[in-house]
């Protein structure tokens, strides 16, 4: 009755309770959008209990459902409230001006995804970008990182359909899929880190 | 096989995935459909306000990017719900209510009133909730039985533990929402009659899918 699974279950579900109650109690609409989204990663971890291949392929489409329904409420709640643009500087991290600390990190952070590469690698390599973007202020023209993601991700698609439709060329369709979805995941994280704050 | 939508007609399979139409989903794919294309064709309603005391009275002007934007959410709810009629997989068919969902609240959201914003928002909440039973029921399958995919499920071979079923009930009512905040008299001062509409149209077919789904397993 009670072997791993259930207890793996009945500890996620009662962090998600924990949650809910919390939820119940609270007042405060932004607090309100913070505990659900605590709640949804409880849901996650009922996913990834299943433990196989399976549970990594359906923890991601469930994490983007989560992150674009928290986007839309987060903006919602801009609208509602009446908030307006709030400048941002860069995120000041540096003790000294113009160290090279942030260089240094990023770079091992883009190697150390390149090697790994797939969507962890995507993630860490654009981490990285993400870092070096919101410690500079950084102001460009982002066209061309739009373009690579959009191309990317299309590289991506091709390879499942050469999966689907022309299973022996797996080997092809299996890195051209890694390394659309590491540029992929690359470019979109930079755009994220880019759109932190306009330049004043 | 359980045929509780009556026998399947047509089947379209993307490796284990698997796409089917029974005369039960089909009904719903085609009501999805053609409200879609009215959607699509339709030019919003401008609401008139009386002006109190007088005789006069005037129109309510919807913004083109307003209109653009909302019309565009409609189209996005009325293809998610085309999808969540006739999907054969557990997991796809929670996806695709949860994008419903997302799709109702920028219908709803696109007003720009204080008041149905707040709505909106509340509404936004549950939705959000919504996808914590509703994921945690596709996963209880998908641990349990070791497919994912309603036609496996419906031969009947493994007994799915009811919590899963109750879960999955629980969060389709989560998403499905959208009608009961629309009934909030707040939603109708928003203008932009049509595209209400798809809010109650996607609720009543995601039941009446969820329904069958149940029965099904």
């Amino acid at each position: 009755m009670w072997n791993e699974y259930s207890i793996g279950l009945a500890a996620a579900f009662a962090c998600a309770l924990i949650g809910f109650l919390a939820l119940v109690w609270e007042r405060d609409d932004l607090h309100k959008l913070l505990l659900i989204d605590l709640v949804e990663t409880a849901s996650l971890a009922v996913i990834a209990l299943i433990g196989t291949d399976l549970s990594e392929a359906l923890i991601l489409p469930g994490l983007v459902v989560g992150i674009a329904e928290l986007l839309a409420l987060s903006q919602i709640y801009l609208t509602k409230e009446g908030y307006q643009h709030h400048p941002v500087t860069r995120l000041n991290i540096e003790v000294m001006m113009r160290s090279p600390a942030p260089v240094i990190i990023s770079a091992i952070l883009v190697v150390y995804g390149i090697i790994l590469s797939g969507f962890t690698g995507g993630g860490i390599a654009g981490l990285g970008i993400v870092f070096l973007l919101m410690s500079r202020s950084f102001s460009g023209d982002f066209h061309a990182l739009e373009m690579a993601s959009g191309i990317s991700w299309a590289l991506w698609v091709a390879a499942f359909f050469v999966f689907m439709f022309a299973p022996q060329w797996w080997y092809m369709a299996l890195m051209g899929a890694a390394i659309g979805i590491l540029l992929k995941v690359i470019a979109k994280m930079s755009l994220v880190g880019a759109m932190w704050g306009e330049p004043e | 096989m359980n045929e509780i939508g009556g026998a399947p007609l047509f089947f379209l399979e993307f490796g284990d995935i698997v796409i089917y139409f029974t005369p039960f989903t089909l009904t719903l794919f085609i009501l999805a459909l053609v409200f879609t294309v009215f959607v699509l064709v339709s030019r919003p309603e401008r609401q008139i306000d009386i002006a109190f005391g007088g005789d006069a009275y005037y129109a309510k002007e919807i913004s083109l990017s307003e209109l653009r934007f909302r019309r565009f959410m409609s189209i996005a709810c009325g293809l998610a719900c085309m999808g969540a009629m006739v999907t054969g997989d557990v997991f796809d068919f929670t996806l695709f209510v949860s994008l419903v969902g997302i799709c109702n609240v920028g219908i709803v959201a696109a007003v720009k009133s204080r008041h149905v914003q707040n709505a909106a928002y509340q509404y936004g909440l549950v939705a959000l909730a919504g996808t914590v039973p509703m994921f945690s029921a596709a996963a209880m399958i998908a641990a349990t039985t070791g497919t994912l995919s309603m036609l496996e499920l419906a031969k009947g071979m493994i007994l799915i533990p009811v919590a899963a079923k109750a879960l999955l009930v629980l969060g389709v009512m989560g998403e499905g929402m959208a009608p009961f905040y629309a009934a909030k008299a707040e939603m109708f001062r928003a203008p932009g009659a049509p595209y209400v509409i798809m809010c109650s149209l996607s609720s009543l077919l995601i039941f009446l899918r969820v329904a069958e789904v149940i029965l099904l397993l």
